[in-house]
């Protein structure tokens, strides 16, 4: 896959909602340039927008107006299968609420986007083997979720997220319903994904503790970013 | 493969859910099973009724005479005909018969009967006339005054085995009267009114001396080795001896009304499959939505971490189908029990009559492949096309609403 060095670009996003006689907008002409490997946490009060942003970078909504490029490509111009394969190809995924296939075992939800991207058995079973030492869960292939802590499961998710190699992860508040140890161990994990493999990460958070470990900040208020600092 | 997985998975992540409606498809398909069986072993008892106990499977007159009952028409060339028909190979055997219209009178009043001369020894094969005798015995082989009526008929005419009675008939070409007495060898039921109140049998050859008929014969009835070929209109059988003025039916024919009972439990059939199977959607429709709402969120997941639409249809087709093998087997299982047990059981309909035909046999369900086979195709069918509507509401899921909370 052809990485480009703006994985992400924003530009002029604006999302109105209506609720009724009222109309809300959630999103004010936001323009944002996320580079290959960054950490980033975009964080804001609740109704700030920033579950709006994520949702339109991700493809599952679309902008009123305003356009977003992920890995050079206009997403929000893609619909049906083309819109599904391109996040499946491009998008990892972390929920809240881990959000793994009950039904399936830790191998077989690793598993899962390989096996609609169609690689191999082999392949397939090289990379779960070798993303579970990265997260940790060596040995646990066979279990459910449910046989799971929440911090076991959510460290599946990250793997599930990273397995096929995609251009950016989107993680909604990954850690927040983790006690702090745990969150604390999963930031750790990611943090070490992004510097030796060069992950993009981008959370939506509440977390200080995120926000404190972010390489960048990006604040939202009421539609529009107020702040975007950049650390190191 | 992941996404049978994953169906089948879900299927049986619900255990008791899964049961209920596996239990619900299951009964239904078990129903269609019994209810079809019955229907099948009903008619086959109909047709064995109307057919053994007098009629014959198939008969021979003369063209008309069946409308009319008239004396004089006889079949054309019997002689020929009888010999041509023992060296038929679909048929296990014939026997001759005089039909006419005839008045019993006893002290204690007359009845008019439909008096039918038959041959004591061929008659056997045919029809039940011996095994129905009730009181006395069957007619002996060689004449001898001897006359059978039918209990109904003795109660009228307050007559018992031994008693004496006067038979009058009309009499073929002069249409002059002829009288003789008779003596009441036996009492028979056959558990049909009409037969056992107005027929009565009489030695076939004191019945053409009676009618002045010579070796004419009115009636031959046929007993076929195969009761389907009787009722197969197309055989050649029918045409050969439908000519010369003669005309051979099947009891298709003989018995149209209980023709009619098939055609209409063909259709009855097919309203009652259909309401079944409408039963059948709706368990799985709503089985499938309840399913699909509880898991909603996953859903959500599904479709955003690359899940196409079409593999979100096809989960759900996956999942009626195995939600359709569970309850095909619960329904297999349960519809083997319930024919078995009233297959050893039966179900008694005595004395019930139905088009024309009065059930004297218990009913026992007949098992026949296609119960086994069509039935839970249809339902495997029935559960895809159900299937189509949850199957495209899945597809249809965009990852944020079905989330509600999204990223």
């Amino acid at each position: 896959m052809k990485k480009s060095e703006d994985v992400l670009k924003v530009v002029d996003i604006s999302r109105t909602y209506r609720s009724g006689e009222v109309t809300v907008n959630a999103l004010k002409a936001v323009n944002l340039t996320i580079a290959q490997g960054e950490f980033t946490a975009i964080a804001g009060p609740s109704g700030s927008g920033k579950t709006t942003l994520l949702n339109i970078i991700s493809g599952l909504d679309v902008p009123t107006s305003g356009h977003a490029l992920l890995a050079g490509r206009p997403i929000s111009e893609m619909k049906g299968s083309e819109l599904s394969d391109f996040r499946r190809d491009h998008i990892g995924f972390i929920f809240q609420a881990y959000n793994l296939i009950p039904v399936l075992s830790v191998k077989e939800n690793i598993e899962y986007i390989m096996l609609l991207q169609g690689i191999g058995e082999k392949e397939r079973l090289s990379r779960v083997v070798s993303i579970l030492e990265q997260v940790g869960l060596t040995g646990m292939e066979d279990r459910l979720p449910r046989q799971l802590s929440g911090g076991q499961q959510q460290r599946v998710a990250v793997a599930r997220a990273m397995v096929s190699g995609p251009d950016i992860i989107l993680a909604d508040e990954p850690t927040a319903n983790l006690d702090s140890h745990t969150g604390a161990s999963l930031l750790n994990i990611m943090r070490e994904l992004n510097e030796t493999k060069g992950m993009t990460f981008v959370f939506s958070t509440h977390d200080t503790m995120i926000m404190e470990r972010a390489k960048r900040l990006v604040l939202l208020k009421d539609g529009e970013i107020v702040k975007d600092e950049k650390r190191q | 493969m992941v996404l049978v997985k994953l169906a089948w998975r879900n299927v049986l992540r619900n255990k008791r859910r899964t049961v209920l409606s596996g239990l619900a498809v299951g009964i239904t398909l078990a129903c269609m099973i019994f209810i079809d069986g019955i229907y099948i072993g009903m008619l086959e008892s109909m047709i064995r009724t109307a057919t053994d106990t007098l009629l014959g499977q198939g008969q021979i007159h003369a063209a008309g005479f069946r409308d009319t009952i008239e004396v004089e028409k006889t079949i054309h060339n019997t002689e020929g005909i009888a010999e041509s028909l023992g060296s038929e190979k679909v048929l296990s055997g014939y026997t001759e018969r005089t039909v006419s219209v005839a008045m019993l009178s006893s002290a204690a009043g007359v009845s008019s009967v439909l008096l039918y001369g038959i041959d004591p020894e061929t008659e056997k094969r045919i029809s039940m006339i011996d095994e129905a005798i009730l009181k006395g015995h069957y007619l002996a082989p060689e004449p001898g005054g001897q006359i059978l009526i039918g209990s109904k008929a003795a109660e009228t005419l307050e007559l018992e085995t031994g008693d004496r009675l006067v038979l009058t008939a009309a009499q073929a070409d002069t249409g002059q009267l002829s009288q003789e007495m008779f003596r009441v060898a036996g009492i028979f039921q056959m558990g049909m009114r009409e037969i056992d109140r107005g027929i009565a049998f009489i030695h076939i050859n004191q019945s053409r001396e009676l009618l002045s008929l010579g070796n004419a014969t009115h009636e031959i009835a046929l007993k076929f080795r195969n009761i389907d070929d009787a009722g197969n209109r197309s055989l050649p059988f029918w045409e050969t001896y439908s000519q010369s003025g003669n005309e051979a039916l099947g009891w298709r024919d003989l018995i149209p009304q209980l023709d009619g009972v098939i055609e209409l439990s063909d259709t009855s059939t097919t309203i009652t499959s259909s309401m079944v199977f409408c039963i059948v959607a709706v368990i799985i429709v709503h089985t499938l939505f309840m399913s699909l709402y509880e898991r909603m969120f996953e859903f959500g997941v599904l479709r955003a971490i690359g899940t196409r639409p079409l593999s979100m249809a096809l989960v759900i087709f996956f999942e009626a189908a195995s939600l359709a093998i569970v309850s095909i087997i619960i329904g297999l299982l349960l519809g083997m029990c319930i024919m078995y047990i009233f297959s050893v059981y039966g179900i008694n309909y005595r004395g019930i009559e139905f088009a024309g035909v009065t059930i004297t046999e218990l009913i026992y369900p007949v098992t026949t492949l296609r119960q086994f086979t069509f039935f839970p195709a249809l339902i495997f069918v029935f559960s895809l096309v159900a299937a189509i509507y949850p199957a495209v509401f899945a597809a249809r899921l965009t990852p944020a609403k079905a989330m509600r909370r999204t990223l």
